[in-house]
């Protein structure tokens, strides 16, 4: 049995089956590839792990602080003159304000941070890919683990706030994990297309910085996405952020279970960009080697 | 090669070929990447060109050449870091490729890190690399330097490292490239010994430019010139006509430009 078998230019593995297997084979190919370089991913994510916060003699207390600033900020900044939100929570105006925004930056950030690195991620790594047999598709999933470890971080710093505003938190708290399984598959999903994007021209680091304070505004970060007239409905849920926004304070800030629709359609994007993101890397990873 | 069984054959590469795609202008990629079914926009650069290569396991294979002739193209192409343009290719074991794993170290980090890293990057298990630490670390041989970030380190304990780590993977076919010139003549020595017996199972690839090293540990050498086989057998033979070659041909700017 070969290890590696290339014809013309083009990698042959034995498919055998029928188009449903094959296409069985391609959903779970992704999870199978993380299973197999699980030891990779570990080393790699602990390497990352400690550069953050590298010559640095707080260290990860930098990683509380963050969240805890800017909800602080937040508090004081946009409570003084707008017409609130959740002006009727039983936190009062400005604590419930402060943690829709906080909420709602915590989703964005996790965003906002894999779009900016996405672009950049493979040239970053290029030694590896190109001096040795490097998994470059597990790149994608790493920095966004790694991401999500500070995005965990965040998600603690609002859920003790707020179990000190309000006095409890709500049940549907238990369903965040549900919420962020498909978000982190999005946004690995996505990572896949920028880097592979990426790789070939750095127009894309250029679009994303330019792209990000408009995507803040877009995405109903900073006001409910009802605060918006009707017809603009389509639009805003177009923006698979709205999505994952709006399920994360139903289930945290107002305790409610979040509109089937909303869900049904979080979910379908989510699955969507994981594949599309994986098979678009995937057609190109061979040409990346040679162009990066 | 009669009374060799196909099993034992572990590359086998066919008419095999590569080349790069130059571009005259900064975005014809993307010309390229859109109307490439209509038109090509880039100049082909044939780095490798019909290679027919057959390694038997236990083999033990030096290539020759001068900079530039794709020698590290050959290999790369062999360990599957890099797609053949043409030809067929079928390689069958766990490869080890020891290509400048030296620059993959981070140096910022230590060395025990880096061979946490290095490791799990040729395929090692966690808990193996925790077994065989100390065995990397003796065989390294750099001491307390182990716990210091890689800045400090000299190029050959550099190497001492990768190599070092190279010999715990447990590959059935390594490659290396040039990987041996730095580290200084003991160290070479030691290196030198632990190929000798990875060679009773074990198949090697290496290129380099020291020829006492290929006459030593090669049982067959391959010459190869502007990306094809120029000639290869016998290590001393292909040696000399090598060297009467590099007598010969002086060293002209001309191989470097893309041609067909």
């Amino acid at each position: 049995m070969p290890s590696v078998k290339v014809v013309n230019g083009k990698q042959i593995v034995v498919e055998s089956g029928g188009p449903i297997d094959r296409v069985g084979r391609f959903i779970v190919r992704p999870f199978a590839r993380m299973w197999q370089h699980r030891d990779l991913i570990q080393a790699i994510l602990r390497r990352e792990l400690n550069e953050r916060f590298k010559g640095s003699i707080a260290g990860w207390v930098w990683a509380v602080v963050a969240p805890l600033l800017a909800i602080a900020v937040y508090t004081f900044a946009f409570t003084t003159s707008l017409q609130l939100p959740m002006a009727d929570s039983a936190m009062g105006p400005r604590l419930g304000y402060a943690l829709f925004i906080f909420s709602g930056i915590i989703v964005f950030n996790f965003f906002s941070e894999m779009a900016f690195r996405a672009p950049m991620l493979l040239h970053e790594y290029s030694h590896f890919i190109k001096q040795t047999i490097f998994p470059s598709d597990m790149l994608a999933v790493i920095s966004t683990i790694r991401a999500g470890i500070y995005t965990l971080i965040s998600i603690c710093v609002m859920l003790i706030f707020q179990v000190i505003a309000a006095g409890s938190l709500p049940w549907t708290v238990l369903l965040l994990p549900v919420v962020f399984v498909p978000f982190a598959a999005f946004l690995i999903g996505m990572s896949w297309f920028l880097c592979a994007i990426g790789a070939f021209t750095r127009d894309a680091g250029y679009l994303m910085i330019n792209i990000m304070p408009l995507m803040m505004f877009a995405t109903p970060v900073f006001y409910p996405h009802t605060a918006l007239p009707a017809p603009l409905d389509f639009w805003i849920y177009a923006n698979a952020l709205t999505g994952f926004v709006e399920v994360t304070r139903d289930i945290v800030l107002m305790g409610v279970l979040p509109p089937l629709k909303v869900c049904l359609w979080t979910l379908f994007v989510s699955v969507f960009t994981f594949y599309f993101g994986y098979w678009f890397f995937d057609r190109y990873r061979n040409v990346i080697v040679d162009v990066i | 090669m009669s009374s060799s069984t196909s099993s034992d054959i572990v590359v086998q590469a066919r008419n095999l070929g590569k080349a790069y795609q130059l571009y005259a202008h900064r975005n014809d990629w993307l010309k390229q990447v859109m109307f490439g079914w209509a038109k090509t926009y880039f100049k082909p650069f044939w780095v490798l060109r019909d290679i027919d290569l057959q390694v038997q396991r236990g083999e033990s294979i030096g290539i020759l050449g001068r900079n530039g002739c794709g020698k590290s193209t050959l290999l790369q192409v062999i360990c599957g870091m890099t797609l053949p343009s043409h030809g067929e290719l079928r390689v069958t074991g766990r490869i080890a490729p020891v290509l400048a794993l030296g620059s993959t170290f981070d140096l910022e980090l230590s060395g025990r890190q880096n061979v946490m890293i290095g490791a799990a990057v040729l395929g090692l298990k966690r808990p193996d690399v925790l077994r065989k630490f100390d065995s990397i670390a003796d065989f390294a041989g750099i001491g307390a330097y182990m716990d210091q970030p890689m800045k400090h380190y000299s190029m050959g304990m550099r190497t001492r490292l990768a190599f070092s780590i190279c010999a715990h993977v447990e590959a059935e076919i390594l490659v290396v490239d040039e990987a041996l010139a730095v580290g200084d003549a003991a160290f070479q020595r030691k290196c030198l010994d632990w190929i000798d017996n990875f060679r009773k199972n074990g198949t090697l690839l290496f290129v380099s430019h020291s020829m006492a090293e290929v006459r030593r540990l090669c049982t067959r050498a391959i010459w190869i010139e502007e990306g094809r086989i120029r000639e290869q057998g016998d290590p001393s033979e292909v040696i000399r006509s090598y060297h009467r070659a590099l007598l010969v041909e002086k060293d002209d700017v001309q191989r470097f430009t893309a041609h067909g």
